[in-house]
């Protein structure tokens, strides 16, 4: 007997370790009311990116999470180094290597780098007496070893996204991870941040680090995964080479249908001038100079890096921000308001980035935020009618389809692409007519985007007018009619439709233009064509 | 850094400080006196140690509002101790440990029951001064041991011993706060619970040891104080969570972000001793001066929030 256990055990664990780092076998998980995961199955090779795909509820989070050791899942096993490790906690799958570097913000604000870096291990010395020396020594190492500048005596809060990614990397190498989740880590980085990420990841892959990569890009996982397995509702579609499929299959496996056009675009004829801005300039959020218009019937496309101040511009038309210089006209006529309200009697919408903390409250059910811009205008006398608010938020839930069993529920429960159209549905229903998206599909499943996409163009058609903040440039270009590039706080290009791309954008952006003439900064919108015709 | 920004980044309620001795000192001759200034000492030190517990507490994003009845409880328990024969070093264990085991309560109500700080602590301010009026039967016990006396006393003229054993234990908090991972995990729970969580610090445990330091830190003041007033008197603690509170927040300590340090509730503390000296000696009728005092405070933390808000918002 002893002889046969043995000699099992050196058949199957080594061979298993070396191939695999990390396998999940047939595991599934129930939360109330929902299949999360069903019977999914997963590996990861050393030295290797596994891209996992699919739409928002698909499961990733929550495989994501099961190996990590958040969650436990009801059936099956998770190996690791061919070893069965069950009943994970947080720490436990830290020891055995597993790293994660979630979407949301996980560092300490108020903590310097190295402390964040070693938060779970602080070097002592003197019984409990922390060593400072120590740690800012060793993070500056592990940084250093990611080809990595940030400063370790910098508090969390004073980092940018990108180099808040790189603590988060860093602080998952102080633990030897073998195994590196990272959920979205391009999700809020610039283009040229995310090479510098992809350039991280390489070095981690020379490493032997094995990376799960949870993305909603396809093409940027193209190019820095080696394979994908698509999850769709739960369970497992497939697991293929990166470089044996093409986008669109993806796609298609992600949805389960063929989408031959994410992109509506239609003509529209233009109507008359809705917004105009001249010459709008704020020290406070640092908009320089800026100017534009925006007609009815038509989507113009607000391109630029994070930090270019397309949001500030945003804020500042819907008064969210003063502004120092420049006027607003609305209407045709010069806008006097101070506030955001005045924005709404005014009838612009804006539907916020963070539709999570802006755009929605959470906590109240979906029939309440659809109306809780437009409680003035529906209750003129203060009393809210349940009746009527169902009545009401029911007809726009029907028309933008949003899922959800009915007005009552609790709008944190929905998914990412339903809670934007509740955002959606609210400004509607204020009947305003200049609706300002920002980031409109960050974080959307394919599905859904697709939707939002429609509601776009049924407001064009409906004679409003869209301004869309994006960052995603096929969206920008697929979708807008003209499309002004920021930099550094102010718009450096106005692109139409049939010329945009984008080569052209990024270079406006980037300010790698090459016809931008090489003289003082006097000039700050060389590229630019009279926005006025 | 140049000189400039160095003096900018000197705390505003620093100058409100400033400003305060120079009003009191020129309205009153008899403000500008060491004798003065050793009387602030020994009256605002038992302050200084529950505004270092209270802050690391509210960095933390907890609250304690039974930091006041912990204080009162300790006294209590160690004059009682002195009374029953024990020797003083035991008596003062028996009254640390008090406040070690009273917020051994309220942290599990409050880490493992998951209770809001608010209501938890509220309640258990309700109960440990329940406990403390039956313990005394609502009647003021004095104490003439003059061991224990002695470490309220001042000595000679000069030396203000209370001061000076509460200042070391501030210090011991602020190096506690600064030097060990229990400090840096106050600022990481208050800053990021669920991101400290998954970073593999055991969040509920140290929520939990928040308010058990906190006790034990706050019986060692109302143990200080019972000594330097030679009595151990059921309601000395009341209203004093809300005077550390103040001092927290006027040294800058953010209530919900894991922002601020030790260091800032000094010059809270202080401001509010200078005040509360400053009106006696110019003569300030004591009717009136709650209300002044409520204003004035009102108006400093409005100050130095304006500033902590701009520069968060800056961010």
């Amino acid at each position: 007997m002893p002889r046969i256990s043995s000699s099992a055990a050196a058949e199957s664990s080594p061979l298993a370790s070396s191939e695999y780092v990390l396998q999940v076998r047939n595991v599934s998980k129930a939360f109330p009311g929902v299949q999360a995961l069903d019977n999914v199955s997963f590996d990861l090779k050393p030295g290797e990116v596994h891209v996992l795909l699919g739409e928002n509820g698909a499961g990733k989070s929550t495989l994501m999470k099961i190996i990590a050791g958040a969650y436990l899942p009801d059936a099956g096993e998770i190996l690791i180094d061919g070893q069965p490790a069950a009943n994970l906690t947080p720490r436990k799958a830290q020891e055995l290597g597993v790293g994660i570097i979630y979407q949301e913000f996980n560092l300490i604000p108020f903590l310097n780098v190295a402390e964040n870096i070693f938060i779970d291990q602080l070097p002592t010395r003197q019984l409990i007496r922390l060593d400072h020396k120590t740690a800012h020594r060793k993070a500056r190492e592990i940084l250093a070893s990611l080809n990595m500048e940030v400063p370790t005596h910098a508090l969390a809060v004073e980092l940018s996204t990108a180099q808040q990614q790189i603590v988060e990397v860093a602080k998952a190498l102080t633990h030897n991870s073998r195994i590196l989740i990272m959920d979205e880590p391009t999700a809020s980085l610039t283009d040229r941040e995310i090479e510098q990420l992809f350039m991280t990841i390489r070095e981690l892959k020379s490493k032997g680090i094995g990376i799960i990569y949870i993305s909603h890009r396809l093409r940027e996982m193209k190019e820095i995964g080696d394979r994908v397995t698509v999850l769709r509702d739960g369970r497992y579609v497939g697991t293929h080479n990166l470089s044996e499929v093409t986008v669109d299959s993806l796609v298609t496996m992600m949805v389960g249908r063929e989408i031959d056009l994410l992109y509506e675009h239609d003509e529209v004829s233009l109507g008359e001038e809705v917004l105009r801005v001249e010459g709008l300039s704020s020290k406070a959020t640092g908009l320089r100079d800026v100017s534009m218009n925006l007609r009815r019937g038509e989507i113009v496309g607000l391109a630029g890096l994070v930090g270019s101040g397309r949001t500030e511009l945003a804020r500042a038309i819907f008064n969210a921000d003063r502004h120092d210089e420049g006027r607003i006209i609305i209407f045709g006529k010069e806008s006097k308001g101070k506030t955001p309200k005045d924005s709404v009697r005014n009838r612009i919408a804006l539907l916020p980035e963070d539709r999570k903390r802006q755009g929605l409250a959470l906590i109240l059910s979906v029939a309440e935020n659809v109306l809780s811009a437009s409680l003035d205008k529906v209750f003129p006398r203060g009393w809210v009618d349940q009746r009527k608010q169902k009545s009401l938020s029911d007809e726009y839930i029907k028309i933008l389809r949003i899922a959800t069993p009915s007005g009552a529920r609790i709008t944190r429960d929905l998914s990412g692409g339903n809670q934007q159209k509740v955002v959606i549905a609210k400004w509607l229903a204020t009947g305003s007519e200049i609706f300002i998206f920002d980031e409109p599909t960050r974080g959307i499943d394919v599905g859904a985007k697709c939707e939002i996409y429609g509601f776009m163009n049924h407001l064009k058609k409906n004679n409003c007018a869209v301004l869309m903040i994006s960052s995603e440039l096929p969206e920008v270009i697929g979708m807008s009619d003209r499309i002004f590039v920021m930099r550094e706080g102010t718009i450096v290009a106005e692109v139409s439709r049939g010329e945009a791309t984008q080569e052209k954008i990024i270079s406006y952006a980037m300010d790698a233009a090459p016809e931008r003439p090489a003289n003082s900064g006097t000039d700050q919108n060389p590229a630019r064509a009279d926005p006025g015709k | 850094m140049s000189p400039l920004k160095t003096l900018l980044d000197i705390p505003k309620i620093f100058w409100v400080n400033v400003a305060l001795i120079v009003a009191f000192s020129l309205i009153s001759s008899r403000y500008m006196t060491i004798l003065n200034a050793i009387n602030i000492m020994q009256q605002g030190a038992v302050l200084l140690v529950i505004t270092a517990a209270m802050t690391i507490v509210i960095l933390s994003e907890g609250l304690d509002l039974s930091l006041g009845a912990v204080m009162t409880m300790a006294g209590v328990v160690s004059v009682l101790a002195l009374g029953a024969g024990l020797p003083v070093p035991v008596a003062i264990l028996a009254g640390v440990l008090s406040g070690t085991f009273l917020g051994a309560i309220t942290g599990t109500l409050i880490a493992f029951c998951k209770m809001s700080p608010f209501i938890a602590t509220l309640g258990m301010q309700g109960v440990i001064f329940g406990f403390t009026l039956a313990l005394t039967h609502s009647k003021a016990i004095f104490t003439d041991n003059a061991n224990f006396i002695l470490i309220g006393s001042r000595i000679g003229r000069y030396v203000p011993l209370a001061a000076i054993l509460c200042g070391i234990i501030f210090l011991s908090v602020w190096a506690t706060l600064h030097h060990t991972k229990f400090g840096r995990y106050v600022i990481a729970i208050g800053g990021n619970e669920s991101g400290a969580h998954l970073s593999g610090i055991n969040t509920t445990f140290w929520k939990w040891f928040v308010y058990v330091f906190a006790g034990t830190v706050t019986a060692m003041g109302g143990i200080i104080l019972a000594a330097r007033l030679e009595v151990a008197d059921p309601i000395v603690g009341v209203g004093w969570e809300f005077d550390a509170i103040a001092a927290t927040v006027l040294g800058g300590t953010s209530l919900t972000t894991g922002r601020g340090d030790v260091s800032g509730s000094f010059l809270g503390v202080l401001l509010i001793m200078l005040l509360r000296n400053g009106m006696n000696v110019v003569g300030t009728p004591p009717i009136w001066q709650p209300a002044l005092m409520g204003t004035i405070i009102i108006f400093a933390i409005a100050f130095q929030v304006s500033t902590t808000m701009r520069e968060e918002a800056g961010r």
